[in-house]
């Protein structure tokens, strides 16, 4: 039995690697990501750079002192252009500073003096530049706020019966699989990708050449065909996985992922945590791929339905992606969900335990168990085996 | 020797096979002769294990086909209806393959499949790959990879179907070669010239049933027609079927 695996295993191997075309189009899917996420983490970087604001003014000359403390401060002061409304609606101006005419007036009486932030709330990339604006204008008023008291002989604690501190309790771990959490999605995708098109060769292909009538006449049991040509996908899969991962850390060591005030857990333990997690996925989407491409009558209909299916389990993982939830131990019972989960704990460096990858391989194992188990009743039925287009 | 006892095979409304016996001995070529949609196929892949008879049984060298597949799939060889090859493995690979698949290894399997090679003259394509390989290639490909386990039964489903003349003549040389050998030989047509060039013994098919068995003598006898071709239209009723 082991043996007659052996042999389908080998002929499916090199028969798939022969098709030059097609093999480096699952390596494709391991370099793919891995590039992505170079060019993005580098134009992330290159926003993230704190550059000094600069920030268009209108009516300077109102506010001498105000101006002084701005530049103090680091804040490249100009005139704002004539046409400053429409260029910040058209996103070439982030934000402009409007002091108006009586702001000296107000301002020398003691009255509370208005200065104008003009912007576009609704444009995310100027959010930053806003928030830098808003918080060293906050900054000047309490700082001239503080001395009128004084010169009171007031303490300007009495003015602030609560002061709000900020903790940030992202660790630089936590934020790196933030900006990560694309990683875990992108190594499924390898998953999927890596033994899709053995798996509709293998079963679909061999329907469609009138080549699986003959190879059922030889007296092997069909266990042995199925689990061999699964074995066969799920080595491509599996080279898919480990390659795109090589790729990844081999990325993550040249992109300027500090800049970004990050630091990736990338080291030795991790990997091992991450192909823990992902590994055992390949084993279930592998037999699922192969099960689907049994029911189509040529390849083309059986890459249909891979494609379906690949799309179905992406969508709680797209969702866990856009928003956390809050992670609970069922979820990694979830093929496709779990693996997500386990890889992003994994990059944020937390401590699991054995228990969750236990309980995701388990789910994996049991999926590929059913996948098998049908995909070989398949082969005793009539419309299978002679069912041709 | 293969004997097949009253079998039937329904599909759904259609009745394929109603009721078809009959013997094939070592050393003789059985033809199964009928008129396309006869029941010939259905009752071949019948004897061939992949189709479950719903009545009747079969015996292939003493092996039931349905209560031991496996086992009268080792002594049997096959050369089915579907013969789609893989098109990036070379001829010798496929025979190497299905020689695998019946636990053949190291030597043994490269003199049995060096002598398919040379029996099928196929020297020139041996370790070509199969992709753009003639219909006549493909069949001695497919012979060979249904022949490399030594079969003792041999049974090929319209093996020159879509041939040219010389690969034709080449499956005939073939199969009288085998029966030499002593197997028992059992492969269907409608062509009842190839039938009667053949075979010894003629298994007449139609409407699922067996309406005739014989030799060709004893079929020209039974129905007082002196040409086959006559006595093949009397026995089978109507004139459905003959071409060529």
């Amino acid at each position: 039995m082991r043996r007659l695996i052996g042999t389908v295993f080998r002929k499916e191997l090199r028969d798939y690697l022969r098709d030059r075309r097609t093999a480096s189009t699952s390596l494709l899917w391991a370099l793919l990501a891995p590039l992505l996420f170079l060019v993005l983490i580098n134009v992330m970087a290159s926003w993230r750079k704190d550059k000094p604001l600069e920030l268009p003014v209108v009516g300077r000359e109102h506010a001498p002192s105000l101006m002084a403390f701005l530049s103090r401060l680091g804040v490249t002061l100009k005139d704002a252009p004539e046409d400053y409304e429409e260029r910040i609606r058209a996103g070439s101006l982030d934000v402009v500073l409007l002091v108006p005419q009586d702001y000296g007036r107000d301002f020398s009486s003691g009255r509370t003096a208005d200065v104008n932030l003009i912007m576009d709330s609704s444009r995310q990339s100027a959010q930053r530049s806003v928030q830098r604006a808003q918080r060293l204008l906050q900054g000047y008023s309490r700082h001239v706020g503080d001395q009128r008291l004084y010169a009171r002989g007031m303490a300007p604690e009495l003015a602030m019966p609560v002061r709000v501190e900020e903790l940030d309790l992202s660790t630089p771990e936590r934020t790196a699989a933030m900006v990560l959490n694309m990683l875990p999605f992108f190594l499924v995708m390898a998953a999927f990708g890596g033994g899709m098109q053995l798996a509709s060769d293998t079963m679909a292909g061999e329907r469609e050449r009138g080549s699986l009538e003959p190879l059922l006449l030889n007296p092997v049991p069909h266990g042995a065909l199925v689990t061999g040509k699964w074995l066969a996908t799920v080595a491509m899969a599996g080279v898919t996985v480990l390659g795109s991962l090589a790729c990844f850390i081999v990325v993550v060591r040249h992109v300027p992922l500090e800049d970004l005030g990050v630091r990736a857990r990338f080291d030795a333990a991790a990997t091992l945590g991450m192909v823990a997690a992902i590994l055992p996925l390949a084993l279930a989407v592998s037999a699922l791929q192969m099960w689907v491409a049994t029911y189509a009558r040529s390849f083309k209909e059986a890459q249909m339905y891979q494609s379906m299916l690949m799309v179905v389990p992406m969508l709680p993982g797209m969702m866990l992606m856009l928003s956390p939830m809050q992670t609970k131990l069922w979820m990694f019972a979830v093929p496709v969900v779990g693996q997500q989960l386990l890889a992003g704990e994994v990059l944020r460096g937390e401590v699991l335990g054995p228990m969750p990858f236990l309980i995701a391989a388990a789910s994996c194992v049991a999926v590929t168990l059913v996948s098998l188990r049908v995909t070989t009743g398949l082969l005793s039925q009539e419309r299978i085996v002679f069912g041709r287009s | 020797m293969i004997r097949a006892t009253n079998l039937h095979k329904r599909f759904g409304k259609v009745t394929a096979v109603e009721d078809v016996s009959f013997t094939a001995e070592d050393g003789m070529i059985t033809g199964l002769l009928g008129p396309n949609g006869a029941g010939k196929t259905t009752t071949l892949r019948m004897l061939y294990t992949l189709v479950r008879p719903d009545r009747g049984t079969a015996t292939v060298d003493g092996v039931d086909v349905t209560a031991r597949p496996e086992d009268a799939r080792r002594v049997l060889g096959v050369l089915p209806d579907a013969r789609g090859l893989y098109p990036r493995l070379t001829a010798r690979e496929h025979a190497r393959y299905y020689g695998e698949l019946h636990g053949l290894s190291g030597a043994a399997l490269d003199k049995c499949v060096d002598e398919l090679v040379d029996l099928l003259d196929m020297k020139e394509l041996a370790d070509r790959r199969a992709e753009g390989f003639s219909q006549g290639e493909r069949v001695k490909v497919a012979l060979a990879r249904a022949l490399v386990h030594g079969p003792r039964n041999v049974l090929l489903d319209e093996p020159t179907n879509g041939l040219d003349v010389m690969s034709t003549r080449a499956v005939r040389t073939l199969l009288r070669r085998l029966k030499d050998e002593g197997r028992c030989v059992v492969f269907s047509s409608h062509i009842m010239q190839e039938v009667a060039a053949l075979c010894e013994r003629i298994v007449v098919v139609a409407h699922g049933r067996v309406v005739a068995e014989g030799t060709p003598d004893a079929l020209r006898a039974s129905t007082g027609k002196d040409s086959l071709e006559e006595a093949f239209v009397a026995t089978i009723g109507s004139e459905q079927g003959l071409m060529q």
